[in-house]
């Protein structure tokens, strides 16, 4: 009446059942193993200025247990023109190509910009996440990106923990970064004059003569400790503090100051040098709400380093459902920064060289507004298509105080605007 | 109201401490589905995808219906009938579990409902009465040579022992392709759950009846994995101070002797979990023993 001897049928029985239910693992009717992707193309226009085109494709695998790998590539081109440091004048200008090869003109009263800007980065980035019991989880990851002049390697790991019924999160991350810079025609020697070709016999030696070593490195070490905390149903806060010193050659090898006379006259072009050292520190305060469909997200980051640069970022998004398949959510971003200490517009002829200087205006005293929406619609499968239109409006502000001669007569800190356009579809 | 359901097929979703809960009824059977997902509208969807999917296998399934599958095999008269693949499916999983039992589990041993009737009493039927239904049962007299079954006149096949827990696992399935939130599916007791929840905490289930699981406070603590259960304390006939119970043995038309009153078998699938519970029933006072023997972990009330 019984099975001989209770013979062993759970392996058969196993079997059949994953027969009967269409499924091929024996241990698990799980639907694991399946990448899921994302893709996205981003389009960003600076007025007159630079374009960029990024298609970013990331793939996500789930071998359950919350273990999850992902891969992105990310490539880049970047087109157009940006702005060389340079102080607009009432005359033409005509400044050497970083390459040494050939010039390039601006016109009168023209913000100078060079033209040569063109590049594609392609970037690589693979992410492991799982977690190592109940509380802890862990991750780590590599990243890799290589552009024509500029190379980056980083490595990271992070590890959180969960507290309060996991409630509340501790996370602490570390990430180590390594990037080469070697830029046609060499890194110019800070400081020294651009050689300008004015049919000269020896521009050559000249430009030679402002070049140093072929290639530079700089790295970073970044530390971030976040705190999240599950404040009820529908709320969600986090707050982070992050730490970061960079080490190396920090400066911009396309970028020149220009050294005025007592008109606002340019008289010679100085390329720029940046302290060799950097050291960054950041609060970040971020809060979500759902409301009964919607959710706003709001965050605060207070951003200070030791050039003197402290900056306020606010963001506020607010995803507004639109039925049961798509929302629109509008976005607005301010962001208000403080100047570096050696950030000045251009120096004076006859003054002594200060230790560092920069005329770059992302180093300026600046505000941005960004103001943009979004619209998301869920497709067939869990697959979403959204559509991301942005538009971005910097102002930087006059600290030079007195202006000499017609430099009082030009727009030195010119507005720059840009439009961003993203379509995201992951599947 | 989806056009075209019938007026009972009602659904109910609730939010509850970090997930939603739909309820419904299917398979005579209050029918749960937990899913930790954040979107009321994908849970909804969850809910209307898994209801549909279990009153469907009912309705396909069901001996108590005349216009399924089930009833046009049951009154073919011994004429063959072409099946779907998804019947084809459940025969040749029931032949495979026919096999694997040795003749205990059969799905043609229904028709012996006919003499015997668990409700409390105390009437034997009589030996003649037994045996001459005993006459329609065993898989081996009937014909399956996919996709046709023929099934000879006055035999009848059951899905009911299986049906349940195919649902909870067809339903999961489908809805894993929807969501990678945790699920969990409980259909009468049957249950199968995927996908570790937010800080990996269990899911918890009132347990209708909790003397027939040695878990404590009725709750039951789900991680992943599947639970069936098989067995009915209630159903039994006392005659003559003897306990008959409700488990008929297909070879011999009578209640298995000494059986375990209800079994709770955990596995990773909600189909194999139950028919190993139904096995262990049907092995009587071995039924503890079988499990063991089977390296799962299980509950059982003797």
């Amino acid at each position: 009446m019984q099975l001989k001897k209770h013979k062993k049928i759970k392996h058969a029985l196993t079997a059949a059942t994953c027969t009967l239910l269409g499924v091929d693992a024996t241990d698990s009717i799980a639907e694991e193993g399946d990448w899921a992707f994302d893709s996205a193309v981003l389009y960003y226009s600076e007025v007159d200025r630079v374009d960029a085109v990024e298609p970013v494709i990331s793939a996500t695998r789930d071998f359950g247990d919350e273990k999850l790998l992902n891969i992105k590539l990310v490539f880049d081109v970047l087109t157009g023109a940006s702005a060389n440091g340079a102080t607009p004048s009432d005359q033409p200008q005509t400044f050497t190509r970083p390459s040494g090869k050939g010039a390039y003109t601006s016109s009168a009263e023209e913000t100078p910009l060079d033209d040569t800007f063109k590049d594609t980065r392609i970037a690589l980035s693979s992410q492991w996440e799982q977690p190592i019991n109940r509380d802890y989880k862990t991750g780590f990851g590599v990243n890799f990106s290589t552009e024509y002049d500029y190379t980056s390697f980083s490595a990271n790991g992070n590890l959180s923990r969960d507290f309060n019924k996991s409630n509340t999160t501790l996370s602490a991350g570390l990430s180590l970064a390594y990037d080469t810079i070697s830029p046609e025609g060499d890194i110019p020697i800070a400081f020294s004059s651009m050689a300008i070709d004015s049919g000269q016999d020896d521009f050559r030696t000249e430009f030679n003569a402002t070049r140093g070593d072929g290639e530079d490195t700089k790295d970073t070490v970044d530390l971030v400790f976040g705190l999240t905390q599950v404040v009820d149903k529908n709320t969600v806060m986090q707050l982070s503090y992050s730490f970061s010193d960079v080490n190396g050659y920090l400066t911009d090898p396309f970028k020149i100051v220009s050294v005025v006379d007592n008109n606002g006259r340019p008289v010679d072009y100085l390329y720029e040098k940046r302290p060799d050292s950097r050291n960054k520190q950041s609060l970040f305060w971020q809060a979500k709400h759902h409301f009964k469909s919607d959710v706003v997200d709001f965050s605060y980051r207070y951003f200070w380093d030791d050039w003197g640069i402290t900056s306020h970022t606010v963001d506020l998004r607010y995803r507004w459902k639109l039925g049961r398949k798509s929302y629109l959510e509008p976005h607005i971003r301010y962001y208000d920064q403080s100047e570096a200490d050696f950030y000045h517009r251009f120096l004076n002829e006859g003054d002594s060289l200060p230790d560092h200087a920069s005329a770059d205006y992302r180093l300026g005293d600046l505000n941005g507004i960004t103001v943009g929406v979004k619209y998301g619609v869920a497709l067939a499968n869990e697959q979403e298509l959204s559509l991301r239109l942005e538009y971005y409006l910097q102002s930087n502000d006059n600290t030079e105080g007195a202006l000499p001669g017609i430099l009082n007569d030009v727009d030195l800190y010119p507005d720059v605007e840009a439009i961003i356009f993203q379509l995201s579809y992951n599947f | 109201m989806i056009e075209g359901r019938e007026i009972d097929h009602l659904v109910n979703l609730k939010a509850e401490e970090g997930y939603w809960l739909g309820s419904f009824e299917a398979m005579a059977s209050p029918c749960e589905i937990f899913m930790e997902v954040e979107d009321q509208n994908l849970a909804a969807r969850l809910l209307d995808i898994a209801s549909v999917e279990a009153w469907r296998i009912e309705s396909k399934f069901s001996r108590y219906r005349s216009d399924n599958i089930v009833h046009q095999i049951n009154n073919s008269k011994g004429r063959p009938v072409k099946v779907d693949d998804e019947v084809a499916h459940l025969l040749d999983f029931a032949q495979q579990c026919w096999m694997l039992s040795e003749g205990m589990f059969d799905i043609t041993s229904g028709v012996l409902r006919r003499v015997w009737h668990f409700d409390g009493g105390s009437r034997l039927p009589e030996k003649q009465d037994v045996d001459q239904v005993l006459s329609h049962v065993g898989w081996h007299k009937l014909t399956w040579s996919r996709p046709y079954l023929t099934l000879p006149d006055g035999m009848e096949i059951d899905f009911g022992g299986l049906g349940k827990e195919y649902a909870v696992d067809r339903s999961l399935l489908l809805l894993q392709k929807e969501t990678h939130g945790a699920v969990l599916i409980n259909y009468g007791g049957d249950i199968n759950a995927k996908g570790q929840r937010k800080g990996g905490k269990p899911w918890s289930i009132g347990i209708e009846n909790p003397g027939q699981l040695n878990t404590p406070m009725g709750v039951l603590k789900v991680n992943q994995g599947a639970l069936a259960t098989s067995g009915d304390a209630r159903r039994f006939i006392l005659n003559n101070g003897r306990r008959y119970g409700h488990i008929l043995n297909p070879k011999t038309g009578w209640p298995v002797e000494g059986a375990l009153r209800s079994v709770t078998v955990a596995g990773s699938t909600c189909t194999e979990a139950g028919l190993l519970a139904t096995l262990a029933l049907l092995q009587g006072e071995e039924g503890e023993a079988f499990l063991k023997n089977q390296d799962v972990t299980f509950w059982v009330t003797p």
